[in-house]
């Protein structure tokens, strides 16, 4: 199922054929093809860019697209390959960075027209520079819910973010603009923020993988905050391997982020070699999954993938963790609280300058009271023991990423989110690190996926799991098919 | 005893945010249900003597 895309009308080979027909669907596809000179980065980013701009309108990936620094970054690592200079599988790699996130060459809107339009400008986020270091290309700032929060506001003027599967029907939030992105071949990979699933629920509806990491591991100074105690920068690309690939990039101490940990960045990609003899999985059922809410599909796609990787040489056993449902509200409650403290002051000066959807969710947080927010982080605090006693006994827990498929968006309320089970914001509240892959997809053809939590700062665990499944499957692989929509942009 | 909309008034008024007439009802929404969700994480018995985890470090000495 993968789409040819063509240009018609160029003779230059290396546009006509692009990288999806190339067979580079990955970042190690490309840092593969990059090295034994059959593609060039700048034949890679030109595609890349020029397919962006042509469906931007009916995607809405991107808020800018950085055209000329992308050429600029292409042409730089192509020259660095000539002259034999190699910093790494990320050089010459298009990527997307969620417009939360600071970058120089490209202002910051955080969707929003409430963001100083200063705020960050001409920096790096530390997570950036790095990736720029690394030799990476910069395609633009993706699509975020306004402040990674609220849902799309047509009436303010940002790119309103379409599913690439089903373009009437949700491609999640936040990082909804990197999650279509990689899905619809618009980077290689990208980054996206996570407080209560904002990676991992883009990659689940857009059917690839997202991580978010382990509380700390990757320096959030230079993004925007949402919940600071539940924040997260995380990779998003294809395939666990990728999303390796970007973290040893990305992780690491920064002194100008106070909840940076000072842990070691093991070389991720090495723990990936398909073995998952002896791990052990736990499947928490209660909430998790016996929720009336949850889609049969989903549920029977998850315990199919379980069962993939127990034939592989993994244990797996049913069990417990108690009060999940009060998990999600904590995390929820927290978030919130903490959002409120930071748009406070903006949302009484500056009320109808937030999107429709944004500015009720967010004044929620005033009417928590201190006591309320105390008393969630007290909970907190048993949950996260309740997880730790769990974490004694299996390697990794396994769960659905969300309830449903992508819904679409005419049918979204979002006072459903208050009560319908949610399965990201737990590993938040814990601080835990969690990837989203795809398991599968529904008969009508929208993509399905698995989580697979994690040890505190046991990335390595998570991917190695992640990518001995996705070695059996090719889910992850599946690109959609957007060509009618270039079609029509043409 | 107050109805929602009553404590609801009280709550905006006391917080200094002033939303438009048309976001009350999505407000009120949000503040009933929110509240009830709140009141929940009181009744855990597991959380009776449990202490909040703090994540201000005083050795943090990081350089802004």
């Amino acid at each position: 199922m993968t789409t040819q895309l063509t240009k018609p009308g160029t003779t230059d080979s290396n546009a006509v054929t692009t990288t999806a027909s190339k067979g580079i669907l990955t970042i190690a596809d490309a840092a593969a093809a990059l090295r034994d000179g059959t593609i060039t980065s700048m034949a890679i980013t030109t595609d890349i860019v020029e397919k962006a701009i042509s469906l931007n309108e009916a995607l809405g990936t991107y808020v800018t697209i950085t055209q000329d620094l992308a050429l600029e970054q292409a042409a730089q690592a192509d020259a660095a390959f000539a002259a034999g200079e190699d910093r790494g599988p990320l050089q010459g790699i298009p990527l997307a960075i969620k417009d939360i996130i600071a970058m120089k060459g490209a202002g910051t809107t955080a969707n929003s027209r409430v963001l100083d339009p200063e705020w960050g400008a001409g920096t790096d986020a530390p997570v950036v520079a790095r990736l720029r270091a690394a030799g990476s290309v910069f395609v633009g700032k993706s699509t975020t819910s306004e402040f990674a929060f609220g849902m799309p506001d047509p009436t303010k003027g940002f790119p309103v973010p379409h599913n690439p599967w089903d373009v009437e029907r949700t491609p999640a939030g936040s990082s909804s603009g990197t999650g279509i992105a990689v899905a619809a071949g618009l980077a290689l990979g990208g980054l996206g923020t996570d407080t209560g699933g904002s990676v991992r629920g883009p990659a689940c509806v857009n059917g690839h993988t997202g991580l978010k990491v382990t509380f700390g591991r990757v320096p959030k100074s230079g993004v925007v905050p949402l919940g600071f105690s539940l924040d997260s920068v995380g990779p998003m690309a294809r395939s666990a391997y990728d999303c390796a690939l970007l973290l040893e990039v990305m992780a690491g101490y920064d002194a100008s982020d106070p909840n940076a940990a000072d842990v070691p960045v093991p070389k991720y990609s090495e723990f990936l070699d398909g073995d998952v003899d002896g791990i052990r999985i736990g499947l928490p059922m209660p909430y998790f999954f016996d929720h009336e809410a949850l889609d049969p599909d989903v549920r029977d796609a998850v315990l199919a993938g379980v069962g993939k990787l127990v034939g592989m040489g993994a244990t797996a056993e049913e069990m417990a963790l108690p009060y999940a449902a009060e998990a999600k509200e904590a995390n929820h409650l927290i978030l919130v609280a903490e959002a409120y403290a930071y748009h406070r002051n903006n949302l009484v000066n500056r009320w109808s300058d937030y999107g429709d959807l944004t500015r009720p969710n967010l004044a929620r947080g005033a009417f928590y009271t201190a006591g309320d927010v105390a008393q969630a982080n007290r909970f907190r605090s048993m949950w996260a023991g309740e997880v730790a006693k769990a974490f004694q006994k299996y390697d990794v827990l396994i769960t659905p990423s969300a309830p449903n498929p992508a819904q679409l968006v005419k049918d979204m309320d979002p006072s459903h989110r208050l009560v319908q089970p949610m399965y990201t914001g737990h590993w938040n509240l814990t601080g835990l690190p969690a990837v989203a892959i795809p398991s599968g997809f529904t008969a009508g053809g929208l993509p399905l996926s698995m989580q697979i939590i994690g040890k505190p700062f046991a990335e390595a665990t998570v991917l190695k799991v992640a990518d001995a499944y996705q070695r059996a499957t090719s889910w992850h692989l599946m690109v959609p098919p957007v060509e009618a929509l270039y079609d029509t942009a043409r | 005893m107050h109805s929602s909309d009553e404590k609801l008034e009280v709550a905006l008024e006391m917080s200094g945010v002033n939303p438009a007439e048309e976001d009350l009802e999505k407000i009120l929404d949000g503040f009933t249900r929110g509240l009830e969700l709140a009141a929940q994480l009181y009744t855990v018995p597991g959380v009776r003597y449990e202490e909040p985890a703090l994540i201000f470090s005083a050795r943090v000495a990081g350089a802004r």
